[in-house]
């Protein structure tokens, strides 16, 4: 079966300096994946330049039979792909169902986009509690559930993250972790970028760790976390 | 329910202005019918500039630019021969032309330096409108004799046509995808851009909407007034009034810069005679208070009241 998203010889370089030297990656539908790496690995370059945020110099990014290299990034939800970028950039003069409902914008049927809305607030109880105030008003874990609730609003088929729990409260890290699986067991294909390697890997069919814009290692979650030379260069020691 | 009445509230207000402002000829001499002129002007105006930098948080010190563009066009398009309204069609049409280029080079800009860029493109209209002599007569001016020129009255309700246009624009764009876009827009251009918005193209339309608006203003305005030179047209102030006049109101809503154009002009009518040097203190003061103790603008009076008055109206069913 061919894979949903698959990434051969990417190359990315911001103006003179170059961030990417060919880093191939595969994602099956169903999946969870990770990209882990140190600072300065290219990690968050890999997903960047796969909705639309970074120029390809040279290299394919095929989605779904598609190639999508250096499409602009407002095309990709209707691609079906999902975005929760970094730092949890929601709308924060609007309202929780506002931000939601703008995820879904491109769906022009107000009532599929209220069924969606309904149903990210299953998912997220919390942020139908909290549906009437402004997003900016809401904890860092809210507004990354928000984030994530938004990038599910058209349906997509794969859900990229970029960093998930950076800069969580230790709390709102495991939540955010427990809502990732949750989105796997709904049958949901996730790809993230993650700080956190040892949480990442234990939730991931698979991982690819990243060093100074090359691969360095791609297998199983399990085995990446087996590996003596992972855990000591990506896992802190241990 | 209420959100009905609102909208009845605002149609109704609404025709009754449109009903004092069509008959106001009828009954007013011609200082009053100056006064009311100027005001539609400052409401158009005050409307595109609310259009981009009210809807999208693009603040343009620079839209006089295209009102300077507009009245140059109208006034030497009348003197080739023109009928006055083909004048003015044509010279908004030049200054909506313009827009085209100037967005795409301009918006890439973000904060201050689109509101820097703005403030220059302003002064190299300006400089070329003094500085081309053979087309404009520089310094001197662009006098227009009376014989060409439409009647008072042609002009007063151009401007209140050009009022009541800028008005329904925003008020329909309010309404609409376009308007739900740009308020994303100036949420957060990358979150935008993310769900799905074209923020490139969406940004230069609502640029070229504001820009037609100031262009038409402007070939009015030199018919009005039968002279203009380079710096009565390419007006930094003007611009000022017109930012004022929106902070004043309410920034992105229908009726603020209505209200906020209506109070400022009444305000310096008032105050001008008796202060002639203290009437802008007065007037800075009056919006340094309202900016600060008022961000929405006058019109946030209205909507907090209304708003406490449905708690939680938009209730939907539990999941």
């Amino acid at each position: 079966m061919p894979s949903l998203l698959s990434i051969r010889g990417l190359e990315v370089a911001y103006g003179a300096v170059q961030v990417l030297f060919g880093v191939n990656l595969e994602v099956q539908t169903g999946e969870i994946v990770a990209i882990i790496g140190p600072n300065g690995a290219g990690k968050s370059t890999v997903i960047k330049a796969v909705v639309g945020l970074a120029a390809v110099q040279q290299g394919q990014i095929v989605f779904d039979g598609r190639e999508i290299a250096n499409l602009p990034a407002h095309i990709m939800p209707a691609l079906g792909i999902g975005y929760v970028p970094q730092g949890r950039i929601v709308f924060a003069q609007m309202t929780v169902t506002d931000n939601l409902e703008m995820g879904a914008f491109l769906q022009k049927d107000s009532v599929k986009r209220r069924q969606a809305v309904q149903q990210v607030f299953e998912q997220f109880p919390r942020l139908y509690e909290r549906r009437h105030q402004p997003a900016g008003k809401l904890s860092g874990g809210e507004q990354q559930m928000l984030a994530i609730g938004r990038a599910l609003m058209m349906n997509p088929r794969l859900v990229i993250l970029d960093e998930p729990s950076l800069g969580l409260s230790p709390k709102y890290v495991d939540v955010i972790f427990d809502q990732l699986l949750a989105l796997k067991q709904q049958g949901r294909t996730l790809l993230m970028v993650e700080q956190n390697a040892a949480r990442a890997l234990e939730l991931s069919d698979r991982g690819y760790a990243l060093e100074l814009g090359h691969n360095r290692f791609a297998d199983s979650g399990e085995k990446l976390l087996a590996n003596p030379d992972v855990r000591r260069m990506y896992l802190g020691g241990a | 329910m209420l959100n009905n009445n609102r909208r009845r509230v605002s149609l109704g207000l609404g025709f009754g202005l449109m009903l004092i402002a069509m008959t106001a000829p009828l009954y007013m001499n011609a200082y009053y019918q100056s006064f009311l002129l100027q005001l539609f002007m400052m409401v158009a105006l005050a409307q595109a500039w609310n259009l981009i930098s009210g809807m999208t948080g693009y603040v343009s010190f620079g839209h006089t630019a295209f009102f300077g563009v507009g009245a140059y066009a109208g006034a030497l398009l009348l003197l080739a021969g023109f009928p006055w309204w083909l004048a003015v069609f044509k010279g908004a049409g030049i200054a909506l032309l313009l827009a085209v280029p100037l967005g795409f080079l301009t918006l890439r800009l973000r904060g201050p330096y689109f509101a820097i860029a703005m403030l220059g493109l302003n002064e190299v209209g300006r400089i070329i409108a003094t500085l081309w002599v053979d087309l404009t007569r520089g310094g001197d001016g662009i006098s227009l004799a009376p014989k060409l020129l439409p009647s008072l009255h042609s002009n007063y309700f151009s401007m209140l046509f050009l009022a009541l246009s800028a008005t329904l624009l925003v008020a329909f764009i309010h309404r609409r995808r376009f308007g739900l876009e740009l308020r994303a827009i100036r949420e957060d251009e990358e979150a935008a851009e993310m769900v799905g918005v074209n923020t490139t193209v969406n940004k230069v339309m609502a640029f070229m909407l504001s820009a037609l608006i100031p262009g038409a203003a402007g070939a009015v305005y030199a018919m009005y007034t039968s002279y203009i030179d380079p710096s009565s047209v390419f007006a930094p102030a003007l611009n000022i009034q017109m930012i004022v006049m929106v902070l004043f109101g309410g920034t992105g809503t229908v009726w603020g810069p209505i209200l906020g154009a209506g109070i400022v002009m009444f305000l310096r009518e008032m105050l001008w005679a008796q202060f002639p040097a203290a009437h802008l203190a007065a007037l800075g003061v009056l919006l340094l208070i309202v900016v600060l103790y008022l961000p929405g603008g006058i019109i946030s009076l209205f909507r907090a009241r209304q708003q406490r008055a449905r708690p939680d109206a938009r209730t939907g069913a539990a999941p």
